[in-house]
């Protein structure tokens, strides 16, 4: 995207001007559906030319599906299409007598598909105004107009001192400000070598002394909320159950690097994410905790919490900054990477919710501590990790590093409901490979899941039982990657689709052709959404040939 | 200055020169389709990809800065098959042949990639040629950006946008009433870089030979 369209839309945040995509979205609750009028506000008040406007009003799921007093979205994420195959968005069409994408002629009620509400412990998941129901009977009772609030499981932790599932008191922040000030602050993080949980695993510390030595007249601080990985309900559980946690480890981030502000990105798939952000911030400013002059230092930083409106790609850091931005959720070619031209073309740290969520720990108590708490690996920290719905106990979990898949599968979610077994399971999101059940001993970890082509990802394990079929998977892994492709890079925008096609057709799959696709997707993608679709897809080559009808 | 070499040949480039700069001036083809040496780089093709000593993958010429010592290769084997595989997708993309004369089909033509093995959807046959000087033809569009970049970087008009994602993302000037419903100015910048005759200037002499 162009510096003069940044610089434009950097005086206008200047003057706290709402973005384009807030006027859009708000468009969009108020009346369903845009017109030209809310296109010419948005561009009036944002500051946006007109054209990119209308730009951003075609790129989000949120703002294309026109909605009707009563708007249901059916989740199609991996979770639920395993459960469910494609029966919830069948019986939906037909008993609300609507495709997704289409309101009812008197406006009663429209039908949208949705990718992820995080809900795969209880799928199939569906969604009516901002209440999400989900598992046994939820279609019957959304068609009689009698959906009710799902429950959540609890999260538990398997470590005697947990780091992620344990209430914030922010007393990493104030041990930070009183002993450790941002030089120490910043020497622990990087000691703690504190990986990115959002899927690159890149060292956190690195990425924030590139942003404290970088010079900006502003610096930033985001944090990645964007957990669209299907299948994962991780960050989404940060958010709503700890936000206070991320809002300290974005406090820590911002005296480290010298920030004064931070963006917290969350989904517009979880309805319930944002207000808790808001909630958990009101009150650390009431406390002291946010603001100016926190906790009486000469540190000033404050947040604000920003929702995306429907887009995979925006889990990726530059595209994730261009919807912060209020703009077309797409990739931009890095270098320069966010550290030094980021919000607003000013240095910016961005990291995944989970990995902001460590911090307030090292802060406390030290990066020994910290590199302690996985005592069967080199790894540091513990990690976050949630089951779909064919497990016997799914939930988010946290687990030292070093164990196997096996026994997370098994002890910890108690292996699969009613004595079904499992044929494969995909870790870690639509980018990650797929383990078929003869490697389940592999470790969970980032070295040994690499050796096998897969890899931590968000830390989702999602199972296929034995009635799966693995062509299905395929197809419906392919149906995701075009769907959510951000249409930049020409290998993803066209390869993914050429792909997605080979697989819906009923012919043969022309193997030597597709793995020419799959080489140029890897090698030429401009992100790791084109980059990594491949993987579950090489999995599935290596590990299931005789399924995919492969010629 | 970093000192660099490609396909061999010796080359001194100024700090934060790219990769393709480099090639340039060691007088070595780089095949490109979204860069226009107007524009700041995109890396939104991925055609113009060359193989670096020490790097485990291809990588892209146009937004891939020099560091001294590097040595480029820009006919390596695996580089050059990511880039036909490329070029080959966006020939199946379109519903006919581009146009001899234009960019992406003379770099089609040195790539050596004469058509597409891809059979699949192609973009809806979409004219908007209410302009009187500028013709938009939705269905040549493949997304390279840089009209929309021409517009906003060289000219400062910021009257076009790209539109949709995935394989449905086009441009759309204005809020997709036609450019004279836009703030476009008629400089034609857009027509004078697109690579398929997306955008074309409409002339005279040119309706008169139509008709």
């Amino acid at each position: 995207m162009s510096r003069n369209l940044v610089e434009l839309i950097r005086r206008h945040h200047a003057v706290d001007a709402p973005t384009a995509l807030d006027v859009l979205k708000a468009a969009m609750e108020d009346h369903g559906e845009l017109t030209d009028a809310d296109r010419r506000r948005a561009a009036e008040v944002s500051g946006l030319p007109e054209a990119a406007v209308y730009g951003v009003s075609t790129f989000y799921d949120d703002l294309l599906a026109p909605r009707g007093r009563r708007h249901v979205r059916v989740c199609t994420g991996t979770a639920c299409f395993v459960a469910a195959g494609e029966r919830p968005v069948e019986e939906l069409e037909a008993g609300l007598g609507l495709a997704p994408g289409e309101r009812s002629a008197d406006g009663s009620v429209s039908l949208a598909e949705t990718v992820c509400l995080g809900f795969c412990h209880s799928s199939p998941a569906v969604r009516v105004g901002d209440q999400v129901d989900a598992g046994a009977g939820v279609i019957e009772r959304v068609l009689a107009g009698e959906s009710r609030a799902a429950a959540e499981p609890e999260w538990q932790s398997l470590l005697a001192e947990p780091v992620l599932t344990r209430p914030s008191e922010w007393r990493g922040l104030r041990r930070a400000l009183a002993e450790l000030g941002p030089e120490r602050l910043l020497s622990e993080v990087e000691a703690a070598e504190v990986r990115g949980r959002g899927g690159a695993g890149f060292p956190a510390g690195t990425k924030w002394s590139f942003v404290a030595r970088a010079a900006g007249p502003e610096k930033f601080v985001v944090a990645n909320g964007d957990e669209g990985d299907p299948g994962s309900y991780i960050d989404k559980y940060l958010m709503e159950r700890s936000p206070e946690k991320l809002l300290e480890g974005m406090a820590l981030a911002g005296l480290a690097v010298g920030a004064s502000h931070g963006f917290v990105l969350c989904r517009s798939e979880y309805p319930a994410s944002k207000p808790a952000l808001e909630r958990a911030a009101a009150q650390a400013r009431e406390e002291g905790l946010l603001g100016t002059a926190i906790l009486g230092s000469d540190l000033d930083f404050d947040v604000t919490i920003i929702e995306g409106a429907g887009s995979y790609v925006v889990g990726e850091e530059t595209a994730l900054l261009a919807c912060v931005e209020g703009l077309r959720g797409t990739v931009s070619a890095r270098p320069p990477f966010p550290a030094e031209r980021g919000v607003y073309g000013m240095p910016t740290v961005v990291n995944n919710v989970e990995t902001l969520s460590n911090i307030p720990f090292v802060a406390e108590r030290g990066a020994d501590a910290y590199r302690a708490v996985s005592p069967d690996t080199e790894t540091a920290g513990s990690k976050l990790v949630c089951f779909n719905e064919r497990f016997a106990r799914p939930s988010v979990y946290e687990v030292p590093f070093g164990m196997t898949v096996r026994e997370l599968c098994e002890d910890v979610a108690g292996g699969l409901r009613d004595g079904a077994r499992i044929k494969a399971v995909q870790i870690g999101g639509p980018l990650g490979g797929i383990l078929p059940a003869s490697l389940l001993d592999t470790r969970f970890d980032f070295d040994p899941l690499a050796a096998v082509g897969c890899m931590v990802g968000h830390g989702s394990i999602l199972a296929f039982d034995e009635t799966a079929d693995m062509r299905d998977v395929a197809r419906h892994l392919l149906r995701f990657g075009a769907d959510e492709s951000c249409g930049k890079c020409f290998p993803c925008r066209i390869g993914l689709r050429r792909a997605y096609e080979e697989f819906a057709a009923d012919g043969p799959v022309r193997r030597e052709r597709f793995e020419e696709l799959l080489e140029a997707l890897e090698l030429g993608s401009l992100c790791a959404h084109g980059g990594g679709i491949p993987a579950p897809l090489r999995s599935l080559l290596t590990h299931f040939p005789d399924e995919l009808g492969l010629a | 200055m970093s000192r660099v070499t490609v396909d061999g040949t010796a080359v001194e480039v100024a700090p934060g020169a790219t990769i393709l700069e480099a090639a340039e001036a060691a007088g070595h083809w780089v095949p490109t389709v979204c860069f226009d040496q107007r524009q700041a780089p995109f890396g939104a093709c991925r055609v113009c990809m060359v193989a670096v000593a020490g790097s485990p993958k291809p990588l892209p010429a146009c937004t891939t800065p020099c560091r001294d010592g590097m040595e480029i290769e820009t006919e390596e084997a695996t580089a050059r098959r990511v880039s036909r595989a490329v070029v080959e997708l966006v020939l199946s993309e379109l519903p006919e042949p581009p146009a001899p004369h234009t960019e992406l089909a003379r770099v089609a033509a040195r790539l050596g990639v004469t058509g597409s093995r891809w059979t699949g959807a192609v973009h809806a046959r979409e004219d908007d040629l209410r302009h009187p000087y500028l013709a938009l033809r939705h269905e040549l569009c493949i997304s390279c950006g840089r009209c929309v970049r021409a517009c906003d970087e060289v000219q400062g008009a910021f009257a076009l946008t790209a539109t949709g994602r995935g394989f449905d993302a086009n441009i759309a000037a204005g809020l997709d009433a036609g450019f004279e419903d836009s703030t476009c100015v008629s400089c034609g910048a857009c027509a004078d870089t697109c690579p398929t005759d997306a955008i074309s200037e409409i002339s005279l002499v040119a309706q008169l030979e139509r008709s």
